[in-house]
């Protein structure tokens, strides 16, 4: 008899604990873990480089998202499992224009103020085979005109007024990405290790460096 | 003096309330105003931007930056350089990254010290949830009157104890704050700002209410149909942690034994289903004052004392106790024959 009253008190016990994750399990189930591409989703500017901790330290408050000028920060919604509730970037839909104001604002540790040159969102990669004027389809030169960082982020091939070229000063703002007319985007923010920028050696060093 | 405090709670709750809806309209008219572009705004951002404009005319110069005093929600948020965050997140996040990190937790330092004095005051006083399950529990009510089953049932209040701490366990393991994923304020500050802000962005499928709001609904139901004010009584994480921080809270209701007649309206007017009519205040008592507010011979008061005290009897005024006395003068006044 002894036994089983322990018995029934273990499995009591366990349904209680059971029950009591209910509530979490009924909010994961709601934010599945299908997103978009999350090549198309940059983290806000300052935010921690290991995206494990930036989501512990994101309490998904959404105060960078309620003081950004041009709203580019939108939010996972309800997708993504644990980064639900977490603040993204679409620089396609809008841009970030290194206002610091979500930096600043931000309560924990996931947000931190630094300098604009060390902002790390990611670096523009150029398409050289889409890319209007690098295959010869006209002029334009508007990533270079918009970019806020100017000729240390992306300038002009050499002796050519057109042809542009990402240099290692780029932050990954996006602004590029989100005024090119192209439709195919041949212009995009990789990982900072992973652009051809990178590759070439000038990324690189810049990440020793740091 | 003291009857009104329901009233002004009333008045806080639904300036809280509002203060939510209109902190994204806010943040609209401000990207609107920082993008300079007033003609090429579409029609109905052309209204948000009028009325945002005529709302908050009177009391900024520079609305782009000065409308930046009041950001965020009850949450975390900055309110006039002060930042205030719930003591629940601090809790959970520094659970989930399993460290401390000193500039976020003291900004959760002013709602600790309001709620190791005032207890649940939060719950009662500024909870934008507790807005909508007032209002929730009066349609139970309504729904009640015109014929339908409407829950009443009772679970263990330490349920929500177990929660909060599954919820901390849970947040340490996966590493992400998942109480913020189930707690109704939480859920309300994020989920309008979500609504309306980012509503804009309506040719992707992102954008618009999200999984708070399911869930949020879901505890509405789960108050009207399984157990009144159900949610914040055996289920919330924060509901939890503040009734552990105010249990020796300094500010309390407690019954005047000689003003009381037991008439039981206090306990009848009690949201979170407690006993003040026979003293049973406890952990859970949120300092909301609708029994205060209720009490025709103003019984209840606010006392400062870390304990409640103990079932003092029938109240003096009502007929229990007037028997009782009755039957000890008449006891008195045999004794008295027979000596």
């Amino acid at each position: 008899m002894k036994r089983r009253g322990f018995l029934t008190l273990a499995g009591r016990s366990i349904m209680v604990v059971l029950a009591a994750t209910l509530p979490f399990g009924f909010a994961r189930l709601m934010s599945p873990n299908v997103s978009a591409d999350v090549r198309w989703r940059l983290r806000p500017p300052g935010a921690l480089k290991d995206d494990d901790a930036f989501i512990s330290a994101c309490i998904g408050c959404g105060l960078c998202g309620e003081v950004c000028p041009p709203k580019c920060i939108q939010f996972y919604t309800h997708e993504g499992a644990k980064k639900v509730n977490t603040p993204y970037i679409d620089p396609a839909q809008k841009a970030c224009i290194l206002c610091d104001k979500c930096m600043e604002v931000c309560p924990t540790e996931s947000l931190t103020v630094i300098p604009k040159k060390e902002i790390d969102m990611g670096i523009a990669q150029i398409d050289q085979s889409a890319c209007y004027p690098w295959v010869d389809q006209g002029v334009c030169g508007a990533c270079v005109v918009v970019c806020p960082l100017g000729e240390r982020a992306i300038g002009f091939d050499f002796a050519n007024f057109y042809k542009p070229v990402v240099r290692d000063g780029c932050v990954g703002c996006g602004q590029c990405v989100e005024v090119c007319p192209h439709p195919s985007l041949p212009i995009w923010i990789v990982e900072r290790g992973s652009g051809t920028v990178a590759k070439h050696g000038a990324g690189k060093r810049h990440q020793w460096i740091r | 003096m003291i009857r009104h405090l329901n009233k002004l709670r009333w008045v806080v709750l639904t300036i809280v309330f509002l203060m939510l809806i209109a902190l994204p309209f806010i943040h609209l008219y401000q990207t609107y105003l920082a993008a300079h572009a007033y003609d090429l705004l579409a029609p109905a951002e052309k209204q948000v931007y009028d009325v945002m404009e005529m709302l908050t005319d009177p009391f900024v110069s520079d609305p782009e930056h000065d409308l930046d005093a009041i950001k965020g929600n009850t949450w975390s948020g900055t309110f006039f350089g002060f930042r205030l965050s719930d003591p629940l997140a601090v809790v959970s996040q520094s659970a989930a990254g399993l460290s401390l990190y000193w500039p976020f937790i003291l900004t959760g330092l002013i709602p600790l010290v309001l709620t190791l004095l005032f207890g649940r005051f939060y719950c009662g006083w500024i909870c934008p949830a507790t807005f909508l399950y007032e209002l929730n529990s009066n349609l139970a009510i309504l729904l009640h009157k015109l014929g339908l089953h409407t829950g009443n049932r009772h679970l263990d209040l330490r349920f929500k104890y177990l929660v909060l701490a599954i919820g901390l366990i849970l947040s340490a393991v996966t590493g992400a704050v998942l109480t913020a994923t189930v707690y109704p304020p939480a859920i309300i500050g994020r989920e309008i700002y979500y609504g309306v802000a980012l509503s804009g962005y309506s040719h992707v499928v992102i954008g618009g209410f999200g999984a708070g709001a399911v869930f949020f609904i879901s505890t509405l139901l789960f108050d009207l149909f399984v157990s009144r004010r159900g949610f914040c009584r055996y289920l919330c994480p924060g509901g939890a942690l503040y009734s552990l921080l105010g249990h020796f809270r300094l500010f309390r209701i407690q019954r005047v034994v000689e003003d009381c007649n037991d008439c039981a309206k206090c306990n009848a007017v009690c949201e979170f289903g407690l006993d003040p009519l026979r003293d049973g205040f406890g952990m859970e008592c949120n300092n909301c004052t609708a029994c205060i507010a209720v009490c025709p011979t103003d019984a209840l008061k606010f006392s400062v004392t870390i304990k409640d005290q103990a079932f003092m009897g029938p109240g003096h005024l009502g007929k229990a106790y007037k028997r009782s006395q009755e039957s000890k003068v008449e006891a008195v006044k045999e004794q008295g024959k027979q000596t």
